[in-house]
């Protein structure tokens, strides 16, 4: 038992002095923990950073650390960050450690702290970690200044794509503060009751020149300011692209890429990219000053390997690519020069050019291309120095393109650029005949004849055409033939040819010759065969036409066209075993008319014509209506006409006529159907099949009735083009009788008219003598019927005519004188105006004792005004004729009235006065008792009143003053007034 | 930027500098010499008020366009918060009272006038800096800068001839080569929105 006492106690004090070992042990190696940590900030970088030193370590020796470094943000529980920093660390070293916050330095305060553990294989003890460090704070928000909201980080740059932390710190918690990233609102995380921060995932690239992210304080509605922060956000550097790198004289590399974007930013926060090339075997490096390529300068000849590394860098990030080459490899040689071409003929010639030397013994390889009438040719050449190269086969006058192009025949890296020349071969005869073909217009007597000839392609035609030789032998009479040369580029020519036949044969000529004969045989018999015209419907595509073969034999045939509208003769050559062929040209335009006519050629090369065609490539409607006449148009019919219209010059075949009809009667005529127009109105239509029928008579029809028409022709394609309808109205039944009536008595009153008028002497002297006959007058009756039996007419034969000479007054009172047609006014005013009553027998013997008549009737007013209203006696009526002319009314009111002095109140129908003659015998009141002798007139006895008076006061007995009075006569047609 | 006691800042060569460049530029000169006498190297123009009244009306007249520019150019929140961004709250800038004599408001004129010249220099700067491809923004600045050369040197030619002034103290305008990008923006919006504002009074002044 004591024993076991003493083994428990040994082991117990072995225990003890192991422990108390240990303990001084760790207790040396207490003094390696981290101390003297100080921590500062970066506000441009947001970093932490951090320095301290690991005392006691033993001199010059150094031990290989781990320290591990633990970060808290507001709060020491509130760890944010851990990790560890291994280094060797040296006697009296200070060590130091940078840590980027996400956050804003500004916006949280950050504590720090730090152990250590020796990691170091020349201490093999084990290794513990040593105690933590004191919390070191870090409080930037102090330093903020003035102000009462700040938002960080401060013109932070970052990469598109990047998640960025931005934080706000507001002094007054009353304010409410609103974040917008180019005006949109963002949401944050609030931190403290004074810091918020904003977590920006992927932030895109806006501009250049950065992107404001700006927070607003209000409280309320009231704005209590604005600030901000500027965010650059510069694109992603790319991979530089196709770095390559040449050499084309072994003297300097040439290298290329592709740069890619630029992540240029303003406010120089960060330039473009900058591009270095590092060459590995060499070991040197170059700062290349553009932005996509860079000449690297070979300095040994015995280098021909190259590795190269293109290291694209900015402030954010670094890119590089490798490329590793052979020198030989990428030989890029400098383009060919003088080129030049020589021997150059009709169809072939020497291209020679140069290549820059190299070295000796280099080989190139070369490609020619010769470009030329729209073909492309290729040769691969091999040379050392001079090139040169046999170009063959080439055509005559035609311009060429030849360019050449060379590499390293060893390694082929890339063809230099092209080096190129034109050139033109000579010309050479044209190879081929002309195409020609004629036309033949018969005369009396001769044939004018119209060669045509197409112009030769400039395959065959090898140059220029100058001119065309046309040869006209009659063969008729061999030895006579006649040459013309027709100048290109003419392609025409008109002969006048007699009835013979004829053998022309046309070359095409240039400068170095002609080309082979095309012959023509014109026969002597005019081409008056009679084809009869057929036909045919053309396509879009053109016209197929068929012929039937010609009997015996024939070289071919052609067949010729117009083309319109400019009427050029086209023809194509047909071979002799084909009777068919397709015409199709650009040329054909729809709606026009061509006429095609086939001819065959003879073995000896007449032609015969053989069918003619006609037809449209495309038949369009009419384009126009024809002008309809209205024919016959009677109460019940009408005809319609339109003789001008010409069918052949149209659009398309006129297949007939369709009459259109309108009336107000619903239903249609016999032979019209009911049809409706583009306008939706119903009439009524007649279709005529016969283009040629040009007349339609419309018939039962109503009288006095209301119609419209309207004529179109139609073609294939549809109708001709919409037009107004005329308008007819047809007759009333009856007119037509009238008229047949009224027309012959319009004509027999015109004829007794004429006839009145030729026999009016007649009919005047029968019904209006101007000596009217008393006893047939109707006065006679009406005197009787009054009350004077006895009144009886005296007869002129019974009168003694005297002479009336009228002396009138100087105030030129308008008297005409017996016997003349002059009046005073026109002969002698000064005369006295007297009347004189001169016995008109011959033999009476000077101016006898003169009776001189005071005619108070004649007013000197109302002759001097000369109106009509106050003429007692029409002017035409003599005045001894009044009485007896005028109706029995006017007679009987003016024996009713007593007749005043002033004519000027006698109405103009109650001018009708019988004059009394001054030589009548006083009154007997009895025609036997008149006097059969004449009175002897008193000498100068003066006519006091010479008055027209009523017939009943005409008729008592004379008064002193006119004791007498007469009848007169005068010449029929003279009177006075 | 504001010339300090070392150089004057590349890019921007007002006259004032040249006038005023001393140690000890950028804070208001403490001493007024009372019998300055006057230097000037070329004789003033005749109508030299009428000069200074058409320079005023030029500068009144293209004032707002030159603010419209800038706050343009700067993006948003600039355009739609001008009152909150853009406010005439300039400190330490010199006052006018238009009712004073002729040489009271011509004293005052330079010193705003040279106020305006370096702030307008360091907003050119910055601006060419911040938006380099804003190029209609930098030729008004700089026209806006040349005429206020001129105005400066007939108010100061004014000044010498008639009152025999011959220094003024000045101020310049604050410093903005260390702020960050946002409130360089924000101080030349600040600044040009007085520079409007005042151009108008001065010119109505005259």
């Amino acid at each position: 038992m004591a024993l076991f006492v003493v083994f428990q106690t040994t082991f117990f004090l072995t225990l003890l002095s192991l422990r108390t070992y240990q303990s001084e042990v760790l207790a040396e190696r207490l003094p390696l923990t981290p101390v003297s940590l100080k921590v500062s900030t970066n506000s441009i970088h947001q970093s932490l950073h951090l320095q301290w030193t690991v005392h006691n370590l033993p001199y010059h020796q150094e031990l290989k650390m781990v320290f591990q470094i633990q970060i808290s943000r507001i709060e020491t529980s509130n760890v944010v960050w851990v990790g560890n920093y291994s280094t060797t660390v040296k006697w009296n070293q200070v060590l130091h450690w940078s840590w980027e916050s996400e956050l804003p330095l500004e916006c949280a305060t950050h504590f720090v702290r730090i152990k250590s553990v020796i990691d170091d294989a020349s201490f093999p003890e084990p290794n513990f970690w040593s105690n933590w460090s004191s919390w070191e704070e870090v409080s930037v928000q102090d330093y903020l200044g003035r102000g009462t909201l700040f938002v960080f980080p401060k013109d932070k740059l970052v990469e598109e794509g990047s998640n960025v932390t931005i934080c706000y710190v507001s002094r007054n918690i009353q304010n409410n503060v609103s974040c917008y990233l180019e005006g949109k609102q963002i949401h944050g995380e609030q931190l403290d009751p004074h810091v918020t921060a904003f977590n920006l995932n992927s932030v895109p690239f806006i501009r250049n020149r950065g992107t404001n992210i700006y927070c607003e304080a209000s409280q309320g509605n009231v704005s209590k300011g604005i600030e901000g922060i500027v965010l650059f956000v510069s694109k992603v550097l790319e991979e530089p692209k196709d770095f390559s790198c040449e050499s084309q004289d072994f003297k300097t590399l040439h290298c290329t890429w592709d740069p890619g974007t630029d992540t240029a930013l303003g406010w120089s926060k960060q330039p473009s990219q900058s591009y270095t090339l590092f060459e590995s075997f060499s070991g040197e490096k170059k700062l290349c000053t553009h932005k996509n390529w860079c000449n690297w300068q070979i300095t040994q000849d015995s280098q021909e390997m190259y590795n190269f590394t293109l290291i694209a860098e900015n402030y954010l990030r670094k890119r590089s690519v490798n490329i590793l080459f052979n020198l030989t490899h990428r030989v890029y040689l400098m383009n060919p020069f003088s080129v030049n071409f020589e021997n150059v003929n009709a169809t072939n010639a020497i291209m020679t050019w140069k290549v820059h030397s190299m070295r000796n013994n280099f080989t190139y390889l070369c490609q020619i291309e010769l470009h030329g009438e729209g073909k492309m040719m290729q040769y691969d050449v091999s040379i050392n120095v001079n090139g040169e190269y046999f170009l063959s086969e080439l055509e005559p006058a035609t311009e060429y393109m030849a360019r050449v192009r060379c590499a390293d025949a060893s390694h082929f890296w890339k063809w230099t650029e092209w080096s190129g020349q034109n050139f033109t071969t000579l010309e050479a005869a044209p190879s081929e005949a002309p195409d020609v073909w004629r036309s033949v217009n018969s005369e009396p007597g001769n044939h004018t004849v119209t060669l045509f000839w197409k112009p030769l392609s400039k395959l065959h035609a090898n140059g220029k055409i100058l001119f065309y030789n046309v040869v006209v032998e009659n063969l008729d009479k061999p030895s006579r033939s006649e040459l013309r040369s027709i100048p290109a580029p003419a392609n025409s020519t008109k002969l006048i040819l007699d009835r013979c036949s004829y053998q022309i044969c046309v070359t095409a000529n240039n400068s170095v010759g002609a080309s082979p004969a095309s012959i023509i045989v014109i026969s002597a018999d005019p081409e008056n065969k009679e084809v009869e015209e057929e036909r045919i419907a053309g396509t879009e595509g053109g016209f197929s036409l068929s012929w039937k073969p010609q009997p015996g034999d024939v070289i071919g045939y052609v067949v010729d066209w117009c083309d319109h509208p400019q009427d050029v003769l086209q023809w194509k050559n047909v071979g002799p075993n084909t009777t068919s062929t397709v015409i199709s040209t650009d040329a054909f335009r729809p709606g026009v008319r061509y006429d095609f006519r086939i001819y065959g050629l003879s073995t000896k090369r007449i032609a015969c014509l053989l069918e003619k065609k006609t037809g449209y490539s495309q038949e369009l409607a009419p384009s126009d209506n024809p002008h309809v006449l209205v024919d016959m148009l009677t109460s019940h019919s009408f005809t319609l006409s339109w003789k001008d219209y010409s069918t052949e010059s149209q659009p398309g075949f006129i297949q007939g006529y369709h009459v259109y009809l309108k009336s107000k009667a619903r239903q249609c005529h016999p032979r019209f159907q009911k049809a409706v127009l583009s306008d939706g109105s119903e009439c009524c239509k007649y279709k005529i099949d016969n283009p040629e029928e040009k007349a339609l008579i419309v018939d039962n029809l109503k009288p006095e009735s209301f119609y419209e028409f309207f004529v179109t022709p139609f073609t294939s394609a549809g109708e001709g083009p919409n037009a107004t309808f005329t308008k007819v109205t047809t007759p009333d039944e009856h007119s037509s009788m009238l008229i047949r009536i009224l027309l012959p008595m319009v004509f027999c009153v015109l004829l007794i008219m004429i006839v009145c008028y030729l026999k009016s002497q007649w009919i005047k002297e029968t019904c209006y003598p101007d000596i009217p006959d008393p006893y047939k007058s109707s006065i006679l009756s009406l005197i009787k019927f009054k009350e004077n039996p006895h009144l009886t007419i005296m007869n002129v034969s019974d009168c003694i005519p005297d002479a009336i000479e009228v002396v009138s007054k100087p105030e030129g009172t308008k008297i005409q004188l017996l016997g003349t047609r002059k009046s005073l006014t026109e002969t002698e005013l000064t005369k006295p105006n007297y009347l004189y009553l001169l016995p008109t027998e011959k033999n009476h013997s000077g101016p006898g004792p003169c009776i001189c008549f005071e005619n108070f009737t004649y007013n000197q007013a109302a002759s001097d005004a000369g109106s009509c209203g106050h003429v007692p006696v029409p002017p035409k009526a003599p005045p001894s004729m009044l009485g007896l002319m005028t109706s029995p009314e006017n007679v009987l009111k003016a024996l009713e009235k007593n007749y005043m002095n002033s004519l000027g109140e006698v109405p103009a129908g109650e001018t009708s006065l019988n004059y009394v003659s001054q030589l009548a015998s006083p009154m007997s009141g009895d025609k036997d008792s008149l006097p059969t002798n004449p009175v002897e007139p008193p000498h100068c006895s003066e006519y006091k009143m010479q008055m027209a008076v009523p017939l009943r006061l005409a008729l008592p007995p004379p008064t002193e003053n006119s004791s007498l009075s007469s009848i007169t006569l005068l010449d029929p047609g003279e009177h006075y007034r | 930027m504001v010339p300090s006691t070392a150089r004057p800042a590349a890019g921007v060569v007002p006259l004032l500098l040249v006038l005023h460049w001393k140690h000890g530029a950028g804070s208001p000169l403490p001493i007024t010499p009372v019998n300055a006498t006057c230097a000037i190297r070329h004789p003033c123009h005749n109508n030299l008020m009428n000069q200074i009244r058409s320079q005023l009306a030029q500068l009144n007249g293209s004032a707002n366009a030159l603010f419209i520019l800038y706050y343009t150019a700067q993006g948003e929140p600039f355009p739609n918060n001008l009152d909150k961004l853009c406010g005439p709250n300039v400190t330490d800038f010199p006052p006018f009272h238009a009712n004073g004599t002729e040489k009271a408001k011509l004293v005052e004129l330079y010193r705003i006038v040279v106020y305006l010249g370096t702030s307008l220099g360091n907003i050119t700067r910055d601006q060419k800096i911040l938006n380099p491809s804003a190029l209609s923004l930098h030729s008004k600045l700089n026209a806006t800068a040349d005429i206020l050369r001129g105005l400066l040197s007939n108010v100061l030619c004014r000044l010498c001839s008639k009152y025999h002034v011959g220094h003024v103290d000045v101020t310049y305008g604050p410093d903005t080569s260390g702020k960050d990008v946002f409130q360089k923006k924000k101080l030349g919006c600040q600044l040009l929105g007085k520079y409007k504002e005042t151009i108008a009074v001065l010119a109505q002044a005259f």
